[in-house]
């Protein structure tokens, strides 16, 4: 027998169908039906300047919008060759990391409402908006940020930000203990958690799953290690990496992550602390401030001398590895944008690590994938 | 792996079909091929060289024809690697590379529905984010979202 869960289904959190096909209990098959929320992002990026593609950037991933704007924006620099300054670098590097856990924040809310823990959920929504206060004191918005530029960021951060952001990170540090309490010594969770949507290594790496759940499986990768960009090869941090490839590890190595992003937080804070300086390249193209594209004999030239080049860009994300390429054939807006979103590969690769366990244990295992629509479908 | 070492331990696996190796966008390189060579080249990349993990799989419409481009990534290089194929726009299709990388399902069925590119002995190339009767190929160039020149004049006249 079929079933849909979804498109409305508290499971989802977001707007898809997961077609399971079962056997009294247990599921046979699974047919994961995506497309609800396509808004044609790589189709819109052809027709804007390289600015503008940003804003659609933070509505890719909702909840990740800052480490997507900073994938796209390595990518578009690569490609229209320009160099942002060493305290942008940072700045990002803190807005990655501040990013990380404002995102696992919202994962642990949404999954350990899926395993029907309601306290957890009001503590991380809380704490969460701690960082969110963060994020509207220095890009102006606690969601959609626009904070990325082509070159550098927009502004720098504002007067007494750095001493904020140490006491919510102190605050945000003492409060995992919490988590881990409520979580870890809940009979609920181990019963509902131990042991089910099991992926080993060898099939996350066939299957392209990559983030928490890969590093979950105890694969030690991590691009901030691997293939460092921004301010990564200058900061220290553990990879964060769990054993046991089940629901129980994924849960782990995403608290983990949150402790090393905390790490990484204050060390941008010291180095920012003491290196000032611009945060935007100085010699940019008039047009990529411009309100418009440059038409007349501006674009003219613009079209004529500007350099083509394509670019390239891997970034660890707080889901996983997400690339994106831009093709720049000349001129003010990309030939070609492709993004690769790492919750793509997680849901596709559902048909392996969901067959053989129970309906009920679909809401915790999808919950472990750490599911963000928007990212998937684009 | 530079340019040179993977055209050198590519070369004897493909023989013509192998078309140009060269330096990419700050990854190990970019392998161009004919789509004939496609399966060999997937097998070759990921067994002998080690590209394991599948990255992506895109398509670019270049008008007169469309390209296909794969990226991998090997742990033991710790970089990815392009590869990339041209195909004439009046009859693209290409071998579908999930008997080599699973992974490769869900991209190609991307590719399919939004340049119109199909895969070969690809195992269910249905559509994956449009419905299924959607007659449109969204990310052609042909596709129009709006007359670019019109909007131009209404933004400056406010």
């Amino acid at each position: 027998m079929w079933i849909n869960m979804g498109p409305q289904h508290p499971m989802t959190h977001g707007l898809w169908n997961l077609r399971v096909r079962i056997e009294g209990e247990i599921i046979e098959e699974v047919d994961p039906e995506m497309g609800y929320l396509h808004r044609g992002i790589e189709k819109i990026s052809e027709d804007r300047h390289y600015n503008e593609v940003i804003t659609l950037m933070d509505r890719t991933c909702y909840v990740a919008g800052l480490a997507w704007e900073h994938l796209y924006i390595i990518a578009a620099e690569q490609a229209l060759h320009l160099e942002p300054p060493e305290r942008a670098q940072y700045i990002r590097t803190l807005s990655d990391e501040l990013q990380r856990i404002a995102s696992h924040l919202m994962w642990y809310a949404a999954f350990v409402q899926d395993i029907g823990l309601m306290t957890p959920f009001l503590y991380a929504m809380r704490d969460r908006d701690l960082v969110l206060d963060l994020f509207q004191s220095y890009t102006g918005a606690r969601m959609t940020y626009e904070y990325n530029r082509v070159g550098g960021v927009r502004n720098d951060l504002p007067t007494g930000f750095t001493d904020r952001t140490r006491k919510v990170m102190d605050w945000i540090y003492a409060r995992f203990v919490d988590y881990d309490h409520l979580c870890l010594d809940s009979d609920i969770f181990h019963r509902r958690c131990d042991g089910i949507g099991v992926l080993s290594a060898r099939d996350c790496v066939d299957w392209g799953v990559t983030g928490p759940m890969l590093r979950s499986a105890g694969v030690r990768r991590d691009l901030r290690k691997d293939r460092p960009y921004a301010a990564y090869d200058r900061v220290e941090f553990d990879v964060a990496v769990a054993d046991g490839a089940d629901v129980t590890a994924r849960y782990l190595v995403r608290m983990e992550e949150m402790r090393q992003a905390v790490r990484i937080v204050r060390q941008t804070l010291d180095w920012l602390d003491k290196n000032p300086g611009p945060v935007l390249a100085d010699r940019l193209p008039r047009w990529l401030g411009a309100p418009y594209a440059p038409v007349g004999r501006e674009g003219y030239l613009l079209k004529r001398n500007f350099p083509t080049g394509r670019g390239f860009s891997s970034v660890e994300e707080p889901h996983g590895e997400a690339q994106a390429y831009v093709v720049n054939t000349g001129g003010e807006h990309p030939y070609r944008v492709k993004f690769r979103s790492p919750v793509f590969a997680n849901i596709a690769a559902a048909q392996k690590y969901l067959p053989g366990y129970r309906v009920a244990d679909i809401p915790p295992i999808m919950g472990s994938v750490d599911i963000c629509v928007g990212e998937v479908d684009r | 792996m530079q340019p040179d070492v993977l055209r050198e331990r590519l070369g004897p696996i493909l023989g013509p079909r192998l078309l140009a190796v060269e330096p990419f966008a700050g990854t190990a390189g970019r392998v161009r091929f004919a789509r004939e060579g496609a399966l060999e080249l997937f097998r070759a990349v990921r067994d002998t060289l080690g590209y394991r993990h599948l990255a992506m799989v895109g398509a670019i419409d270049w008008v007169d024809h469309r390209e296909v481009f794969y990226v991998a990534w090997s742990d033991e290089e710790r970089d990815y690697l392009f590869l990339s194929t041209d195909l004439p726009a009046s009859d693209a299709h290409v071998e579908s590379a999930t008997p080599v990388w699973p992974a490769a399902n869900w991209h190609e069925r991307e590719a399919f529905e939004m340049v119109d590119v199909r895969f070969d002995h690809h195992p269910d190339l249905r559509h994956l984010l449009t419905p299924d009767e959607y007659a449109f190929h969204p990310l052609l160039r042909s596709f129009k979202l709006h007359e670019p020149e019109e909007l131009e004049v209404k933004t400056r006249n406010v």
